[in-house]
């Protein structure tokens, strides 16, 4: 039984539906598109407010990464995001990417990175329509944070890091710009991205625990276990891992009480122990269901089928 | 103006902000989750409360001592806030508060919590309005967060954006030689090296440093084969440069003292390889080496594309973790391997 399965055993899935588009945020009229504001969708009540409908100041906290969590959790469920009014999100959107490519996550200000730039591409490719984002300029954005080494750094210059290199990867295959035959072909992508290189570094990241670390010369973690088996998955070279290595390693880090924490013997959360078992997904576990990698869902939830 | 951050309390003597008469006459807004909520918080009472008034002020819009007051407050709450932080910098922006005073706040706040995105995201804000004079301050701020962690990816990035937009390079490739003085290791120190010799305006440029800066990475290697980070700078170098790449002799020399040492070889094991398949032929003493590491002993190594084949089959000995990776290395060596 996957447990990507057991919120459908537990919780009613039109309550989770109807409990998240509430948190969308609405234009009040399409005279409002205009103004510089994402209409997407908030986080939590902590940054949605009551709107008074003749006030000055509509408080729109929507955010780039709850919306992307919002569209993949209905995705969960099975809701048909073709229902959402996806127009006025999309229009708004365009407004978060700036003059290098890059996405800010919020039009209030927020630090810009690829993590943002990721979430813009999910965001569209999850609404199948593109107008939310130039995807050349994000291209151009994604090629200038590949560092001297082969690896992504989450901003231009930044040291290559393994959660960089998923933003990065998984961005090209959702906007179309790595193809299946990426390996067979180095320069598959027409343009600067070292394929070869990236490769090389991603694979040097897995240690001699059998665990994968997120830099060169850190300890290994749980999570990178994703962010870099995915990378190369989508790459389609995770065969190059050493996966019982990688295995054990995983399996020191679940914790006596269920899921997974960072390292072994800590205690465990949310975060590591979703990676932990998307990381096993990866590596073929029985049964865990197979991800559609460069979308962090299970491939029946990215396809609704 | 006075700090009015108190996030220093002490949760243990918590008065409830009811009681507080800077708060009287503030209707606190609860949290509307709306009937039936998904996976609802149980929130403390005191979390709850301080953003109830929260709440309040920032729906009226009050930009005012008591809302920065209350922003520390819930802050030290939640510092991943988002909402909380930008409207502090409403309020600080409608005070015209003194921005130093905030810097110390910051450094406060960062004392918990150094991996926080909106903490350094609003230094930033406060550093680019205080200008290039805020500049020092900020190479000395994220100096005291690497004496803790020495790899704190966000420093790094705001210590790469002080660089850039406040220009004070005159002591960082002196600062990159400290930190791996400290520790060869360091690969964020080997990657604002990078930063620092393409970027800095008072250096030249890559190709002005490149010479220095590779006799400077082979005497890391030198040092601990075994460390990545000073092969990849090495490579790093002479990125889009494979002519040069190619023609520095110091490159393959550095390899064969690493081969005749006969341990830690992976790395130069592997710079050989990128160097054949670009077209590099080695000399006998290389190709001697090499033989020497073979695993199987069918003669010498002949052509290059048996160099190329032989490092591949030593490296799925000494790097056996990627056997597979090698393997598929060896089947597709390009036409430059070739004699």
């Amino acid at each position: 039984m996957s447990p990507f399965d057991s919120l459908s055993l537990k919780v009613h899935k039109d309550a989770v539906a109807g409990w998240v588009l509430s948190f969308q945020a609405h234009p009040r009229s399409k005279s409002d598109l205009g103004n510089g504001q994402f209409y997407g969708f908030h986080g939590s009540r902590s940054s949605q407010f009551p709107s008074k409908d003749n006030a000055i100041f509509i408080q729109n906290g929507s955010h780039l990464a709850s919306t992307y969590c919002a569209l993949a959790i209905l995705k969960i469920v099975g809701y048909n995001l073709s229902n959402i009014d996806s127009a006025s999100m999309l229009t708004s959107m365009r407004s978060l990417q700036q003059s290098d490519g890059s996405f800010m996550p919020i039009h209030i200000g927020a630090e810009r990175d690829l993590r943002f730039l990721y979430c813009a591409a999910a965001i569209c490719f999850m609404l199948n329509n593109w107008n939310g984002m130039d995807r050349e300029k994000a291209k151009e954005y994604i090629l200038n944070c590949q560092s001297y080494d082969g690896g992504f750094g989450l901003t231009p210059g930044s040291e290559s890091h393994g959660g960089a290199a998923y933003c990065a990867i998984a961005s090209l295959r959702l906007m179309g710009f790595i193809g299946d035959d990426c390996l067979s072909n180095a320069s598959a992508l027409s343009s600067k991205a070292n394929i070869q290189s990236l490769l090389d570094w991603s694979l040097q990241r897995q240690v001699a625990d059998g665990g994968i670390q997120g830099r060169p010369n850190k300890a290994s973690d749980t999570c990178y276990a994703f962010w870099i088996g995915a990378t190369m998955g989508t790459l389609g070279a995770n065969k190059f891992i050493d996966e019982r290595g990688l295995r054990s390693f995983l399996l020191t880090c679940q914790s006596e009480y269920g899921g997974f924490g960072k390292f072994p013997k800590e205690l465990p959360d949310l975060y590591h122990s979703y990676y932990g078992l998307a990381a096993f997904s990866i590596l073929g576990e029985a049964g865990l269901k197979p991800l559609c990698l460069e979308l962090g869902l299970t491939e029946g939830a990215a396809t609704g089928l | 103006m006075a700090s009015l951050s108190s996030e220093g309390e002490d949760w243990r003597a918590w008065v409830p902000l009811s009681s507080r008469p800077e708060f009287a006459a503030v209707t606190p807004l609860p949290q509307d989750d709306g009937p039936s909520p998904v996976v609802a918080i149980a929130y403390r009472d005191d979390f709850r409360e301080t953003m109830d008034y929260f709440r309040s002020l920032y729906s009226s819009r009050e930009l005012s001592p008591r809302s920065l007051l209350l922003t520390s407050l819930a802050i030290s709450f939640n510092p991943a806030n988002y909402t909380v932080w930008h409207f502090r910098r409403q309020v600080l922006e409608a005070l015209d508060a003194d921005l130093n005073d905030e810097l110390e706040f910051t450094e406060r706040v960062a004392k918990g919590n150094a991996k926080n995105y909106q903490l350094w995201h609003h230094r930033r804000w406060v550093a680019e309005k205080l200008g290039s004079d805020a500049a020092c301050g900020e190479l000395e701020f994220t100096g005291k967060i690497f004496c803790l962690d020495a790899k704190n990816y966000h420093a790094w990035s705001h210590r790469q954006w002080v660089l850039h937009a406040l220009g004070v390079w005159e002591n960082e490739l002196d600062y990159c030689t400290q930190l791996l003085e400290e520790d060869i290791f360091n690969n964020s120190a080997w990657n604002q090296r990078y930063f620092v010799i393409t970027k800095s305006p008072l250096l030249g440029g890559l190709k002005a440093m490149r010479d220095s800066e590779v006799d400077y990475a082979i005497e890391a290697i030198g040092t601990n084969p075994e460390n990545e980070s000073p092969w990849r700078y090495l490579r790093g170098l002479y990125n889009d440069e494979n002519d040069g790449w190619l023609n520095d002799a110091r490159v393959p020399c550095a390899c064969l003292r690493v081969l005749k040492a006969k341990r830690n070889l992976k790395f130069a094991l592997s710079t050989l390889l990128d160097l054949v398949c670009l077209g590099f032929k080695p000399n006998q003493e290389i190709r001697d080496a090499i033989t020497s590491l073979r695993t199987s002993h069918s003669g010498e190594v002949g052509s290059d594309s048996d160099l190329a084949k032989s490092i591949c089959s030593i490296l799925g000995h000494e790097d056996p973790m990627r056997a597979n990776y090698w393997t598929w290395r060896s089947g597709r060596l390009p036409q430059a391997a070739e004699v």
